[in-house]
């Protein structure tokens, strides 16, 4: 059954999980791609055809919700997916209806579009310079020009259809910390190559990009009078790279995103994406009970709840091949072990990373279900 | 510890080639700087899985092991070169990511075997086309990021059943999304969490 709290009670329980002061678990949906099916739509009209997939897509929400009770959304409706994503990595994305099969998922084309001369480039011309010279290169500028029309004319509908509905958006947009933008852009295997080779001219590079970047993050946060946004965590996991390239050209910029973020009053989530294990301890670093790890299944919890106590909030974790292939039941299981050891305190439960765009109907309902009802 | 052996351990790429090309040319043999530089990828790949090294370093290593071989393969003579085994590797049908492919890719080379990539969004028939070209290939390994690709995988792994191929060869899967419950779901036999795991089950799986 749905939640019986109003939309302002629900960002208020957000705010209570973040302060470790909550009573219950909360609950999020997050699953960009997951509604298309379930709701007779082909991927390529979900993600172009905006009115009808914004539809689709709160339309579920409601569905799963009038099973199970949602308190928040940790991602926004994913129309014109494939301006966001080349935006925010430089990379192209290829698409269903275009280079893909009409129900297939957006991917990124990851190809090297910079070489390691452009960092000079970025430290002498600024990071602005840096995307006017790269985004031709990754996507057709018309296709931004239509996203931006897009966002101006439909965002402030989407905001008010989500508060009418009593769906607080606690991630309102992903941004991009200078490492994953550089990963896009140069290819990961080069970036990475380049991160051994001449780290001092990454981080130089970085530097410049990091206040543009921040000014950007705020500016979209302020005008969509938001609640919070993800921090992105995808390439530069504890997992992926070494010790020596996290302390020097990951941490130091997620942390500086996140704290102005705080300064201006948005929640940080921090979405991470494979495994923190290593560096887990250092969101103690963070301000006590101001932001959220939002985490796929990879790292430990169990581990991050011991290390880190009710310092930061967690959001996770049920895996995405739970979600779409495993039995109701199983999905259930999987919830039941997580809050009892993490306990409800702090903890918001939502599929790690997003929920996969086979994710079983019946298995949203069951994490969601789960998380409301145990305990 | 060989020198070339510690220099690949160490990371350090641009000493293994200036050594590399000094041993040969003081006319060791290249076989021999070869399998030095073999157990120093081996020695990578240790340290990876007990947590000392990450992937970053699996790509590094892979690189400087591409680029050393670039330098040995002209003294290599045509009886040079004997493997472990073949293993036929790809990215299934709908999926075009190939990172996590061709890092597999770099450490089953560095591990000593012949390994025929097929590419990324490699439909089923692609898979057993190469498996027939290569009848010595005893392992397939298949890699997928998407979770809408679990049934790719399934399919190939039906392909292959039909195609009679099924009882000579094992099939590994991998990939961000990959688990047990994956293997369970396709039909396969096992799963690698990472590109050194599917160095050690290709090992495992030809009884090596």
């Amino acid at each position: 059954m749905s939640s019986i709290l109003t939309y302002d009670e629900k960002v208020a329980k957000y705010k209570s999980i973040i302060k470790f002061e909550n009573v219950s678990a909360g609950t999020a949906y997050g699953g960009p791609a997951t509604p298309a099916n379930h709701m007779g739509m082909l991927m390529k009209d979900y993600i172009t055809d905006t009115k009808k997939g914004f539809q689709a897509y709160i339309d579920y929400i409601k569905l799963v919700d009038n099973e199970a009770p949602i308190d928040f959304l940790n991602t926004p409706y994913p129309g014109m997916m494939h301006v966001i994503l080349t935006t925010m990595w430089l990379a192209k994305v290829k698409i269903p209806g275009r280079e893909l099969p009409d129900d297939d998922l957006w991917q990124i084309d990851e190809k090297p579009v910079i070489d390691r001369e452009t960092y000079d480039f970025i430290i002498e011309n600024g990071f602005e310079a840096f995307r006017e010279m790269v985004l031709p290169k990754v996507i057709d500028m018309e296709e931004v020009k239509q996203f931006m029309q897009y966002i101006s004319e439909e965002g402030p509908q989407q905001s008010k259809a989500f508060i009418e509905n009593g769906f607080p958006l606690v991630s309102e947009i992903a941004t991009a910390p200078p490492f994953e933008i550089l990963s896009g852009a140069r290819s990961m295997p080069k970036f990475f190559m380049d991160c051994y080779k001449i780290a001092d001219k990454i981080k130089e590079a970085q530097d410049v990009m990091l206040p543009k970047v921040i000014e950007n993050s705020i500016n979209m946060l302020t005008n969509a009078n938001a609640i919070g946004a993800w921090v992105g965590g995808w390439r530069g996991a504890s997992g992926l790279v070494s010790p020596k390239i996290w302390d020097k050209l990951v941490w130091p910029y997620m942390k500086e995103m996140a704290l102005a973020m705080l300064d201006k009053g948005f929640i940080p989530v921090f979405h991470l994406d494979q495994n923190w294990d290593r560096d887990i301890e250092r969101f103690l670093e963070m301000p006590a009970k101001s932001c959220v790890l939002n985490t796929d299944g990879m790292t430990d919890l169990r581990r991050a709840r011991k290390l880190l106590g009710d310092h930061v909030a967690f959001m996770g974790d049920v895996p995405a091949p739970l979600l779409s292939t495993a039995s109701a039941d199983k999905v259930s299981d999987y919830v039941k072990k997580l809050i009892d050891d993490v306990g409800i305190k702090g903890t918001i439960i939502t599929s790690g990373c997003d929920a996969p765009a086979n994710a079983k109907f019946e298995n949203m309902v069951a994490m969601i279900k789960t998380a409301a009802e145990y305990k | 510890m060989s020198i070339i052996l510690q220099l690949i351990a160490d990371l350090e790429d641009e000493k293994v080639l200036v050594e590399v090309e000094k041993q040969l040319n003081d006319g060791k043999s290249p076989t021999e700087i070869f399998a030095e530089c073999q157990d120093g990828m081996n020695e990578v790949g240790k340290r990876f899985q007990e947590g000392e090294y990450y992937v970053s370093d699996l790509m590094m290593a892979g690189n400087i092991f591409k680029e050393v071989n670039e330098v040995i393969k002209p003294y290599f003579s045509s009886e040079d070169g004997e493997t472990l085994g073949t293993v036929v590797l790809g990215t299934v049908d709908g999926d075009i990511h190939d990172i996590g492919k061709d890092l597999v890719y770099a450490m089953l080379s560095a591990g000593n075997f012949e390994v025929i990539d097929v590419g990324v969004d490699a439909k089923p028939e692609i898979f057993v086309q190469a498996l027939k070209e290569n009848p010595n290939a005893k392992v397939l390994a298949l890699s997928c990021l998407l979770t809408t690709c679990y049934d790719a995988i399934k399919e190939t792994v039906e392909a292959v059943t039909e195609a009679g191929l099924r009882e000579n060869v094992k099939i590994i899967i991998g990939g961000g999304p990959v688990d047990q419950s994956v293997v369970d779901y396709s039909g396969a036999d096992k799963f690698g969490k990472d590109a050194q795991e599917a160095v050690t089950i290709a090992k495992e799986l030809m009884e090596l």
